[in-house]
């Protein structure tokens, strides 16, 4: 049986991760799991604390371990203290026999994904055997590349054998926000249901609901629910980014999200792309001169 | 006379039948029988519907009531039974009379039924609220037969004591009928009267006239339809017609043939006959004017008790002792024969006419046969001679007759023949132009006439010959019960045989190829020589077929016009509601004669037959044709293509990609397949796509099948047979990775590697087959390290004998490279007709069209790619076809390992540059370069610099972060202003500080800055505007020239503030007033400043600052000039009345201490760069985008306003629509 399915062991600290709740996760405890559970638990709660900053003291942890999941959870720790050329040899190394282990697939096609080898990624995630989190992934990948099509394919898949999981609905969602139309109310639906049940709402989901209200054209929800979420933790990356987002839809002056996005995260994708952009701007406009320079 | 015209239509067995009814719409029969029950039958399909038992004992009366669902029976249990044949039971009993009850019915409007009695009376009952409301008493033997006046308030009645009586129920229906609210108090008082009357007796329904005739008792008896005679049969054997008047009622005459008790009778319904059925077995026809037989059947067991008619049409039913049968007295299929576009025919008049297919018109009567033959039966056939423009007409009249007749030129009326020639014989038919051929059964002979009836030729054709059909020049169809023959007249023998049952009409196509043989169920089609082509069978009867020019045979039943192609593939074409006879078709209709000798057009969709037969000739035009214009797409056409093996033809319908799949496979269309398969991807499908593709040897795909499958060891040895090391390789290197010895073993065969099997031998540990390999590749060293290893010699070994080593073979060809040539087309010349159709459907790699496009996009306009990209969408489209599959295909094979096809498609923001013609989709989608270049053209924008911020801005905007899986980056989405559109042809960027932003927001801002004189944040915010609304888009036209006037607006602002901004950057007041030059500049610009067309209370204040300076300087004609200004503007504030307050002094002093070059009376508009005057009628030069003036010295500089546009450079304008 699937033990992160409906009836499985994990199904809680499985959500519990998908929805950002990663203190939670971390929190949780998996004492009176079953041994073939006790794996998969314990890379979640290590992923939870690597995605609570807590990547060095993870990889601490296992550096030395044998299995191979926690040998994909150090690789993908590496990832996270940027040191991706190394992750992605680990992981690299890890697949090449462990390719149909579903945490070795998962953290594996995380890790070749960021290093941008998306092919890679797809790859080894396309051999797994009904993971949700491949599923997710995958369609998060298909979407990084703009293949909404084969995302849309994938999660229908998906729907048919795993139907009311979160991660697809999740996955499904994300799809969604990007056909737009219909499907971004039904993604809001998804993200608020969790954002405003006091037992799910996160950061994460908050930043979500808000999001998909962005696209609604809905700016004073989506106001709310972002200031909610910087309210909750106010170094969150994706709400202040998003919060720029918003305050320059709405004619605000976005300098102060802008100043705060630059010294939590610096190497965020807006802040990269406006320079790009902004380089790419006087690139661009030294081509035109007027006739007479006065 | 024999029963030759009497046609039995249904016959049914049981119990001896009393009584019979006919459903009046329906092809039903309700029969009750003596045995107790009431049967009711399909007399069309013969079969027995349903069995009603619940009287006790025989049941004589029955009746359908006309409308609802309802029937009525009477039985010698003295019970009257309403039944519902819906439910199927009886509703309720009516109970009263004391003996048998003999008959019911219905009355035709009100809700009541009529009953006759061995208890000696009639009632009335209604049916509604179940009483009895009426006993006529006064016949003194059995009530045998009583019936209602179809129309009038009378019944008449029949009784053994030998009368017949006639009834008025008049008073009964006004007592019944509903009480008219306007009744006044006595008509009440009246009515309640003669109900209490009625205690004396029949005042409701009195005896009119009694009728006594008959010497016997009377058993049957009904009234006509129309006409006021009544007919009655009784136990005298005798029939007899009686007539009545308002006021007496008498006999006419008596019909005497009957030989034992006559038991039933009636009118025809529209002929002038009389029928009559008794117990000698017998049914007979009487002429109702002649009062002579003019018919009569005769059963040789059972004796008849009962006849019905049907109300409407030529139906009648008997019942008898062993059952019911359904007739009809003569044959209602009107002779008729078809000669090129005229249809030759004979009425129920016996009026010859024709009817012209191309003006549709019908003919006056040609010829009058009413002398021929017997005036009760209809002629037979007609047959047609077009040269001597003559007809042959055979009638079953006196044991079968034939009539040869010229028509008249033209026909003018009822014209008896003039010269006519007949003859005995029961087929005639021309057979040329100066002969016919005449079939007499009975002496089983046929005789070959001349036109002069004279004998030519005669011969005896096959035994048992019951008709004879013309078979083509020279030839006779001659058929027998069990088989037609084609009989060659002048060798007298028969040329060709062909067995069928019962062939009873044969219809020839209108190329003389085929043969139509019509039988009662079967339609068999024959070619000339009397091949069959195909048979079909069908359960209704078959009545009549004709060809259409295609050579598609269409055939009525009783209910169905049908058709069949020559393969036997059939189908409806339409229903009938009356039973009609085929004679022609032409396009979409189809010419027809009913049964009452009318012409009849019939309108059909021929589109089925019409493409099916295309199909079977391979006329794609037409097929195509069909498609394009009509809707046949269905799952039954798909289904038809698939099984009649078209399947290329098929997939050209089919949208549904599982369906499309097995189409493509099944045509062999692999490109299609693939695509299905990738869209699908299912591994059953790739599996089938592999057999297939390998069977075409298009390796490629099968290569891409098995990677989907995995199958690791056919992967390998494709590329082995294909001679492709390098993937071969990577093969043995995916062995490896995934652990699988065995896969590799094979791969190191393959590749001839014999180091890799050795050391994998080692692996696992095999070391005496690691030895031996080594050896016999002679790998000497190799050998001497693993005996080294193990601790042994070689002595020790005993070893097989070697060979030479293994080699593989090396692929002289590589194959891998191209696939095997395949036949250049699987398309038919119908699927690239289609194509060209279709292709608008099938793209889906319009991206990658639109890509190149893109490209242009650097050099080329972009707004002509716009158009090019509308315009051009077809070709471009249509070239793709062919080239773009292949290259995807093989990009996808290089990567062993991938699984998806296809890379990383285009990002939204990039269409968003696509959809859009607006520089600030452009900007959104992050294409800068582009709507620079957009701009340029636009509005000559050349410096772009102060727009960076707005590009930003707009760009930002266009983008959410989603945090999605952890540890992966958010998901990039974008933001659209078309929230409702999914179409990402059309989807648009989100624009933030939108005109109606601008306009709520920073002009009003620029207003205060304005009034609270800060010009230099008011410049920099209507510069703003004029950024943000140089990138933003509009959602109509109408906000396109809000948009305009915006821009004029704060164009006039920015030249307005930076005037006086000038003005102060002069110096202080004071040191002006002391530097003459500065001064004048000063006082120019201050009235400048007063030139731009800003807001009234701006202006005002504008004036006001000059008036002040003007005063100041003591340049008192121009402060009054502005202090007249500052009144004309009419508002009352603080400066009109300051300007009100110095008009007087300074009218007092009209002249100004400085001369300046401001004319307050000239029209003049100011420069924006140099800031002086440009009086109208000088050249001028502007900026295309803000609309600011300047001197024609600046063209070619910088627009001061906006600070982007170059001045006087032309542009196409601002496009902020699309």
């Amino acid at each position: 049986m699937d033990p992160y399915s409906a009836e499985g062991e994990l199904i809680n600290i499985h959500s519990a991760f998908h929805q950002g709740q990663y203190q939670e996760v971390v929190n949780f405890d998996t004492s009176a799991l079953s041994s073939e559970n006790a794996i998969p638990a314990r890379v979640l709660k290590l992923r939870a604390q690597i995605a609570l900053g807590q990547a060095r003291n993870v990889f601490d942890e296992v550096k030395g371990e044998s299995e191979p999941e926690l040998q994909a959870v150090a690789a993908y720790a590496q990832l996270s203290l940027g040191k991706t050329d190394d992750a992605v040899s680990a992981i690299e190394k890890l697949t090449a026999e462990n390719s149909d282990n579903a945490t070795v697939q998962v953290l594996g096609g995380i890790v070749l994904q960021a290093a941008g080898k998306s092919d890679e990624a797809l790859n080894l995630l396309g051999m797994h055997q009904g993971s949700l989190d491949a599923v997710a992934l995958i369609v998060q990948i298909h979407l990084q590349l703009n293949r909404s099509d084969l995302a849309l394919k994938e999660v229908s898949a998906a729907r048919r054998w795993a139907q009311d999981s979160l991660l697809v609905n999740l996955a499904e969602s994300w799809v969604g926000l990007r056909v737009g139309g219909d499907k971004y109310q039904q993604a809001f639906y998804v993200f608020e249901e969790l954002a405003q049940a006091p037992s799910t709402s996160t950061v994460f989901s908050l930043v979500s609901q808000a999001v998909s209200e962005l696209h609604l054209g809905r700016t004073e929800e989506a106001t709310a629910a972002l200031e909610q979420a910087v309210q909750k933790d106010p170094e969150y990356s994706e709400a202040i980014a998003n919060m720029i987002v918003l305050s320059v839809i709405t004619g605000k002056d976005p300098e102060e999200y802008v100043a705060t996005l630059k010294k939590v995260k610096p190497n965020h994708a807006f802040l990269s792309d406006l320079e790009e952009k902004s380089v790419l701007f006087d690139k661009a406009a030294t081509k035109y001169h007027p006739k007479i320079t006065a | 006379m024999t029963s030759s015209g009497m046609l039995t239509k249904f016959e049914s067995k049981s119990s001896r039948a009393k009584g019979i009814a006919f459903h009046p719409k329906r092809p039903w029969i309700l029969v009750s029988l003596h045995s107790s029950t009431i049967q009711l039958w399909d007399y069309r399909m013969g079969t027995l519907i349903d069995r009603f038992e619940e009287h006790d004992g025989p049941v004589r009366g029955i009746d359908f009531h006309n409308t609802q669902p309802l029937f009525v029976s009477g039985g010698d249990d003295y019970k009257i039974k309403v039944w519902s044949y819906q439910t199927r039971r009886c509703l309720f009993t009516l109970n009263g009379h004391l003996d048998y009850v003999r008959t019911v019915f219905f009355h035709h409007e009100l809700p009541w039924i009529l009953s006759a009695s061995d208890d000696q009376t009639i009632r009335i009952w209604n049916w509604q609220n179940r009483s009895l409301i009426c006993t006529m008493t006064g016949h003194n033997h059995y009530a045998m037969c009583a019936q209602f006046h179809p129309k009038d308030d009378l019944v008449v009645s029949a009784s053994l004591d030998q009368s017949v009586r006639v009834w008025d129920i008049s008073g009964l229906r006004k007592k019944h009928s509903a009480p008219t609210s306007t009744m006044s108090f006595e008509n009440q008082i009246d009515r309640a009267n003669a109900n209490q009357t009625d205690m004396f007796g029949n005042t409701d329904a009195v005896v009119k006239f009694v009728l006594e005739g008959h010497d016997r008792g009377v058993n049957w008896v009904a009234f006509h339809p129309t006409m006021p005679l009544i007919v009655s049969a009784g136990d005298d054997r005798l029939v007899k017609l009686w007539r009545m008047s308002e006021t007496k009622a008498w006999e006419v005459d008596t019909c005497r043939g009957h030989f034992q008790n006559a038991s039933g009778c009636l009118f025809h319904p529209h002929q002038d006959l009389i029928l009559s059925v008794g117990e000698d077995k017998t049914i007979r026809v009487w002429d109702l004017n002649k009062r002579n037989s003019v018919q009569s059947f005769k059963r040789e067991n059972d004796r008849f008790w009962v006849i019905a008619a049907h109300p409407e049409i030529n139906l009648f039913a008997a019942g008898h002792d062993n059952g019911v049968m359904v007739f009809k007295l003569e044959r209602e299929r009107p002779a008729s024969t078809v000669y090129q576009n005229n249809l030759f025919y004979i009425t129920k008049e016996k009026h010859v006419k024709s009817y012209d297919f191309q003006k549709n018109v019908e003919s006056p009567t040609l010829l009058s046969l009413k002398k021929f033959g017997s005036p009760w039966i209809p002629p037979r056939t007609l047959s047609y001679n077009p040269a001597e423009r003559s007809i042959l007409v055979t009638s079953a009249a006196d044991g079968g007759s034939y009539e040869l007749v010229n028509l008249p030129r033209d026909g003018s009326g009822a014209i008896e023949p003039t010269d006519s020639r007949r003859g005995t014989g029961n087929s005639a038919i021309f057979v040329a132009r100066n002969r016919f051929a005449i079939l007499n059964t009975s002496s089983q002979t046929i005789d070959i006439k001349d036109l002069s009836n004279n004998v030519t030729r005669s011969f005896k054709p096959p035994i048992g010959t019951t008709d004879i059909y013309f078979g083509g020049t020279g030839n006779l169809l001659i058929l027998t019960p069990t088989a037609i023959h084609l009989y060659d007249i002048q060798q007298k023998k028969s040329t060709a045989e062909f067995a069928v049952n019962g062939v009873k009409y044969v219809v020839w196509s209108n190329d003389g190829l085929y043969a139509a043989l019509l039988s009662k169920h079967n339609v068999t089609i024959v070619s000339k020589s009397l091949e069959q082509m195909c048979t079909l069978h069908e359960t209704i009867r078959i009545k009549s077929a004709t060809w259409d020019d295609t050579g598609v045979l269409l055939y009525s039943t009783l209910n169905h016009v049908k058709y069949t192609l020559l393969n036997g593939d059939n189908g409806i074409v339409r229903t009938l509601d009356q039973t009609v006879y085929l004679v022609k078709v032409k396009g979409r209709n189809v010419y027809c004669l009913d049964r009452s000798a009318k012409a009849k057009i019939l309108t059909i969709d021929p589109t089925e037959y019409r493409f099916k037969m295309s199909l079977v000739r391979r006329n794609y035009e037409e097929m195509l044709h069909i498609i394009r214009t009509s809707s046949l797409v269905g799952q039954s056409i798909i289904a038809y293509l698939q099984k009649k093996g078209y399947p290329e033809i098929a997939l050209q319908f089919v949208q549904d990609p599982t369906t499309r799949i097995e189409l493509a496979i099944e045509c062999g269309n692999l490109d299609v397949a693939l695509e299905m398969a990738k869209q699908l991807d299912k591994p059953k499908l790739w599996s089938r796509l592999s057999t297939e593709a390998l069977a075409h040897g298009n390796h490629q795909i099968v290569e891409m099948c098995y990677q989907k499958l995995k199958q690791f060891d056919k992967l390998s040895f494709l590329y082995l047979v294909t001679g492709d090391h390098n993937k071969l390789s990577r093969m043995a290197k995916i062995a490896e990775h995934r652990g699988d010895f065995t896969a590799r073993f094979q791969n190191a065969l393959y590749l001839g590697e014999v180091e890799d099997r050795i050391q994998m031998f080692k692996e696992i540990d095999l070391y005496p087959l690691a030895y031996m390999t080594a050896k016999a590749n002679g790998l000497e060293e190799e050998c001497q390290t693993m005996l080294e290893a193990t601790g042994l010699t070689e002595e020790e070994l005993s070893m097989p004998t070697i060979g030479q080593p293994l080699k593989p073979p090396k692929a002289v060809i590589p194959t891998h490279k191209a696939n095997w040539p395949t036949k250049a087309t699987s398309q038919s010349v119908f699927e690239k007709a289609l194509l060209g159709q279709m292709e608008g459907l099938s793209i889906e790699d319009e991206p990658v069209a639109a890509n190149g496009f893109a490209d242009d996009d650097v050099d080329g306009g972009a707004k002509d790619v716009m158009m090019a990209e509308g315009g051009d969408d077809d070709d471009a489209a249509g070239w793709d076809m062919g080239d773009d599959i292949v290259p995807e295909i093989e990009s996808s094979f290089v990567n062993v390992d991938s699984t998806e096809a296809g890379g990383p498609a285009s990002s939204e923001a990039d269409m968003w540059a696509r959809n859009s013609p607006l520089a600030v989709d452009h900007v959104a989608g992050g294409s800068f370069e582009s709507s620079m270049q957009l701009l340029n053209r636009q509005v000559g924008a050349v410096n772009f610099a102060p727009l960076k911020p707005r590009f930003l801005e707009v760009y930002q905007a266009s983008k959410t972060y989603l945090p999605a899986s952890s540890g992966l980056p958010p998901l990039v989405n974008y933001v659209r202003r078309t929230i409702d559109e999914t179409d990402v042809r059309k989807v648009l960027p989100v624009i933030p500080r939108d005109l109606e932003y601008l306009a709520t927001n920073d002009l009003q801002r620029g207003y205060d800055a304005m009034k609270g004189n800060k010009l230099e944040e008011g410049l920099r915010i209507f510069r703003g505007i004029l950024h943000a609304v140089l990138i933003n888009a509009v959602g109509s036209d109408s906000e396109v020239d809000e948009a305009k006037k915006l821009i004029s607006s704060a164009s006039e602002y920015a030249v307005a503030m930076s005037i006086e901004l000038e003005r102060r950057k002069l110096g202080s007041n004071e040191a002006m007033l002391k530097d003459p030059k500065l001064l004048k500049q000063s006082l120019e610009l201050s009235a400048y400043f007063t030139i731009p067309k800003i807001q009234v209370p701006h202006r005002q204040l504008a004036l006001f600052a000059a008036m002040n300076w003007a005063m100041k300087a003591k340049n008192y004609s121009s402060a009054l000039s502005f202090a007249n200004r500052i009144l004309a503007n009419g508002q009352s504030n603080k400066i009109s009345e300051a300007a009100r307050k110095y008009k007087p002094q300074l009218e007092r002093n009209p002249s100004d201490a400085i001369e300046i070059e401001f004319d307050q009376f000239a029209e003049f508009e100011i420069c924006a760069a140099s800031h002086t005057p440009i009086y109208s009628g000088t050249s001028f030069e502007q900026c295309t985008f803000d609309g600011a003036k300047y001197h024609s010295k600046y063209k070619g500089t910088l627009c001061t306003v906006c600070e982007v546009c170059e001045v006087g450079k032309s542009g196409s304008g601002l496009k902020l629509f699309a």
